[in-house]
């Protein structure tokens, strides 16, 4: 062991002409003697990402090696005997570690974030791969092209997810053709607990709030529970700013076809006199006007929203905590056309080429009945601190949300709601990150939930309390080429219903569903071109309220939906195989996946059975269960012929069959193509980041439909299939010191007449016609060191 | 700082927990929007019973169905009838009739009785726009029958309604609030 030191100190203290000849000797020995292996993996302790582009140097040696993609390094060829490593990396500060080498070691290594690194190094490295199976995201270029439209919208820029839209102006989101409340969004770390019962009900978030839109499937899909089946959607915050000073960013937005504006901001700072406090304040206000389809426009389809956020960390060396504060306010009509009294009406109204005149042509921006007002407050304290190397997050969250649904009613005196929903939710979640420990990290922990839900006017769900108490565990392997991961969770719910009829009648039904889900994911790289995904998980989603107790008229589709108090928890099935390809000009995504889902709860209609009311009979739609079958593919390729030019394609295929009719299952997205060209200009002098881009989207009709065998099972067919051709470009301006982007996005630029299959207002109106966006976005830093 | 923070966070969640016992419910208040019942007042010209048919679906749409009385008239006879709206789901229960004749210009109701039923359904009231709202109508019977009438209540959501006199009862201005068909029989 003491040859490499005892050589060392040869060379420093003996004569030059020695040199040649024991260097001679001290090689000799070492190929003798000095067999030895020092390997090592580096993560980031905060983010958890590898370590890339990190420098690990043997001071005694002054041997350098820069880890790999994988954040591995390896030394061979050392002697046995003590060295110190010397490691840095521009994220985090410098760490010293002194090692006894007496066989093959490999060392796990956490490095933490530089107190005082910048803040921008920072968020590029938060764009890195974290070590997740399946996962996509919308981030940078791509989601500043999505600025002022809805979060569903934004997210439907992923390949694989489309939306489910009531109109222009409510959407959400659908992931491999599932929605609702078989996707968890996480907001800012926190479960949205919003109210997803109907397909008119969207997400309550502000997409400003967000730097990027993640989702993710598999096993860290069990952090957040064991009911998504879908998948989980993170709405993700940039970090708090760690360096001294403040930045401010504007963002404005005007769009065309409704008049729409947007004005957003945020605002944050490290302040210089409490190192380690930080703080962010952003708000949002957006207002458009009614919609514009390419022959007439629709009146009351008008749309607000104003929402805020503040942020503070407190960051200390062994601790940081994190307390934030959220409101999301949005008040949006419904095309008055679309409210109908019964089903006469609906068949009359479906019939007819166009709206009625009377509901169409004005430009206003006023909101009147139908529509929505919708708040959600949210309000999270996390705190993290680290006992040794092992990290723990707890994680208490609060949050409120009230629903109001204003109908057309016959008196215009009356100005009450004829639903309000308040939902509140508290959570709480402890977790364990164990550190990386012989190809090992893991992550255990347990959560709880209490939600309860109140309601006035009309009966659509019952009051209740709902309790959630849940544990999962989570292990992830990963050496040189190879990622091994997986991961258990059990949940409990118990639902507590009580509805209270008018007459003094009491409806209560008590529920308890357990819910199990497993999941694991084998990840290889065999070249650094190439990653090969696949995936197995187990998920189940107890029945929602809605599912179980509704009971009412639902005025958007004129039909009686009717719950099922005897349904049983969903249980899913996934395999998902994912093949990654970049190399040079080249980039592949291949995602290819089947989800066999026992008990799928959907909503069949009992044609045989109206229910009679006073408005009329109305068709009864059960909440019911079969065995579900969705197999398909997402496919996304780029290729670079220049370093201007570059060619985009993606493309969507989705099978879903109801095998226990042996038919289609309804709702589905229909198989989908977009083909992007974009042009990169070169940086220039006065302007930087400047593209050009036009995207033509093909959509198929949805011909994998429910036959009517078993009944009508829809109004009327799919539309037709519908091509549409997008435009975004975008330049940065350097006016002296500061930096100004402008951007423009065109949507349907055509004006193409169309109707889309998921959207329910395809009974009535064509969708919205051309709309341009224009925006612009100023930066403002100030950086003091 | 740390113990108090991690003391903070313990707080909440045991805060958590213990929520529940803080809960109120309200009780439906289905009290304006509902209506229950519709009921027919038929006065004979010339003296006679007055004769009161109802719809009736005291629990609102969904749970026990609605009864239908069957109309009975006599032959021959013209009755002069008033249209009254109930809603029972409170008590005592809430006449409706007057929220439709104070907003006259946005609704209106059909009679649609079937040729075999031998009824003559005219003299519907009108609204300040001198169009027609039926909240009163005269019923003339022929000789001895059976048949159905069907009474649908239309109204007219837009701003301004824009009701007119040749509005059919599927006119896409309009949307329904009631459509209830009952037996008849002139005996």
């Amino acid at each position: 062991m003491t040859c490499l030191l005892l050589f060392l100190q040869f060379i420093s203290l003996k004569k030059s002409a020695f040199i040649i000849l024991l260097s001679l000797l001290g090689l000799t020995l070492q190929a003798q003697l000095c067999t030895l292996k020092l390997s090592g993996h580096l993560e980031d302790a905060d983010t958890r990402e590898k370590l890339v582009g990190a420098v690990v140097t043997i001071r005694e040696l002054g041997m350098k090696i820069v880890t790999d993609d994988k954040g591995d390094f390896v030394f061979e060829h050392l002697c046995p005997g003590p060295y110190s490593l010397y490691i840095t990396h521009v994220d985090c500060d410098p760490m010293e570690k002194v090692i006894t080498l007496s066989k093959d070691t490999h060392l796990d290594l956490n490095m933490p974030h530089a107190r005082k690194s910048l803040g921008e190094v920072v968020i590029e490295a938060q764009k890195g791969v974290p070590n997740t199976g399946f996962k996509q995201e919308l981030a940078g270029k791509a989601l500043e092209e999505t600025k002022g439209f809805s979060l569903a919208e934004a997210l439907s820029r992923i390949n694989g997810i489309t939306q489910l839209q009531t109109g222009s102006t409510i959407s959400k989101p659908v992931i491999h053709g599932l929605h609702g409340s078989r996707i968890l969004t996480i907001n800012n770390g926190v479960r949205q607990e919003g109210q997803q019962w109907g397909n008119e009900h969207a997400p309550e978030i502000d997409p400003f709030i967000a730097d990027k839109l993640v989702v993710i499937k598999g096993v860290d899909e069990l952090k957040y529970g064991s009911d998504a089946i879908a998948g989980v959607i993170l709405v993700e915050p940039r970090p708090l700013r760690l360096q001294t000073g403040h930045a401010a960013e504007f963002n404005t937005a005007y769009f065309s076809n409704n008049n729409q504006y947007v004005v957003s901001g945020t605002w944050e700072e490290q302040v210089k006199k409490w190192t380690g406090f930080r703080y962010r304040l952003q708000g949002t206000f957006k207002k458009g006007a009614n919609i514009q389809t390419p022959n007439y426009r629709l009146n009351n389809t008008a749309n607000e929203e104003l929402n805020f956020s503040v942020t503070a960390g407190w960051k200390k060396d062994r601790f940081n905590a994190e307390l934030y504060y959220s409101q999301f306010n949005t008040k949006v009509g419904i095309f008055t056309g679309s409210h109908i009294g019964n089903l006469t009406d609906l068949l009359t109204a479906i019939a007819a080429p166009k709206p009625d005149d009377v509901f169409l042509g004005q430009n206003s921006y006023s909101i009147n009945r139908p529509y929505q007002d919708v708040t959600h407050h949210l309000a999270k304290l996390k705190s993290t601190f680290y006992k040794g190397e092992h990290r723990f997050n707890v994680l208490v969250a609060a949050q409120i949300n009230n629903r109001k649904e204003y109908d057309i009613v016959r008196s215009s005196t009356n100005t009450r709601p004829q639903l309000d929903l308040s939902i509140l939710t508290l959570s709480q979640d402890i977790q364990w990150e164990q550190p990386r420990k012989n190809h090992f990290s893991g992550t255990t922990g347990i959560a709880a939930t209490q939600q309860n839900n109140t309601y006035g006017g009309r009966y659509f769900i019952p009051n209740y309390d709902a309790y959630t108490f849940g544990g999962y565990l989570i292990q992830k392997w990963s050496k040189h080429d190879w990622e091994i991961q997986g991961g258990l969770r059990y949940d409990h719910k118990t639902i507590q219903t009580r509805r209270l009829k008018y007459g003094g009648d009491t409806i209560n039904n008590n529920f308890n569903f357990s819910t199990f889900a497993a999941s694991t994911n084998v990840i290889y790289k065999p070249s650094a071109k190439w990653r090969t995904n696949l995936g197995i998980s187990l998920s189940s989603r107890a029945p929602y309220v809605n599912e179980l107790l509704s009971d009412g008229i639902h005025h958007g589709t004129a039909t009686y939906e009717r719950g099922d108090i005897f349904l049983k928890p969903e249980k899913a099935f996934h395999l998902t195989g994912n093949i990654n390809y970049q190399s040079g000009p080249f980039q592949l995504d291949w995602v290819l996946y089947t989800h066999f889902i026992r008990d799928f709860i959907y909503q069949q209609p009992v044609p045989d059975s109206p229910v009679l009311t006073i408005a009329g009979a109305f068709p009864l739609i059960k909440y019911s269960q079969t065995n579900a079958l969705l197999m398909g593919s997402d496919l996304a390729f780029v290729w670079k012929f220049s370093p201007q030019l570059e060619w985009q394609s993606k493309v969507s295929i989705l099978f879903a069959r109801n095998q226990k009719t042996n038919d289609w299952l309804i709702l589905m997205p229909s198989h989908r193509l977009s083909n992007e060209l974009v042009y990169n200009f070169k940086e220039g002098k006065r302007l930087s980041e400047s593209y050009i881009s036009l995207e033509w989207q093909d959509v198929m009709r949805q011909s994998q439909v429910p036959s009517d065998k078993n009944g009508k099972q829809d109004y009327k067919a799919p539309p037709p299939s519908y091509h549409l051709l997008h435009l975004n470009a975008s330049t940065t301006v350097q006016l002296g010191k500061q930096k100004i982007t402008f951007s423009i996005t065109g949507r349907n630029l055509l004006n193409t007449v169309y109707r889309e299959y998921l959207n329910s207002m395809r009974y009535f109106t064509d969708e919205m016609g051309r709309n341009i966006g224009l925006r612009i976005r100023v930066p403002i830093g100030k950086t003091k060191s | 700082m740390k113990r108090n923070l991690n003391m903070l966070s313990v707080a909440l969640v045991l805060a958590g927990l213990v929520f529940s016992s803080c809960k109120k419910d309200k009780v439906e208040g289905n009290d304006e929007e509902v209506i229950t019942t519709m009921q027919l007042t038929f006065v004979p010209s010339g003296g006679g019973t007055t004769l009161v048919y109802d719809y009736d679906d005291p629990d609102g749409p969904g749970g026990t169905a609605p009864t239908i009385d069957e109309i009975v008239l006599s032959p021959l006879k013209t009755y002069s009838v008033t249209l009254t709206l109930l809603n029972k789901t409170v008590t005592p229960a809430e006449d409706i009739t007057t929220e439709i004749s104070d907003e006259a210009d946005a609704h209106r109701f059909y009679f649609a009785a079937s040729s075999s039923s031998n009824l003559l359904i005219s003299g519907l009231d009108d609204d300040p726009n001198g169009v027609p709202l039926g909240l009163t109508s005269s019923w003339t019977t022929g000789p001895v029958a059976t048949g159905t009438v069907k009474i649908t209540l239309r109204h007219y959501p837009g701003t301004p309604p824009n009701k007119a006199i040749g509005d059919l009862v599927n006119s896409t201005k309009s949307g329904t609030d009631i459509e209830v068909t009952f037996n008849t029989k002139i005996q």
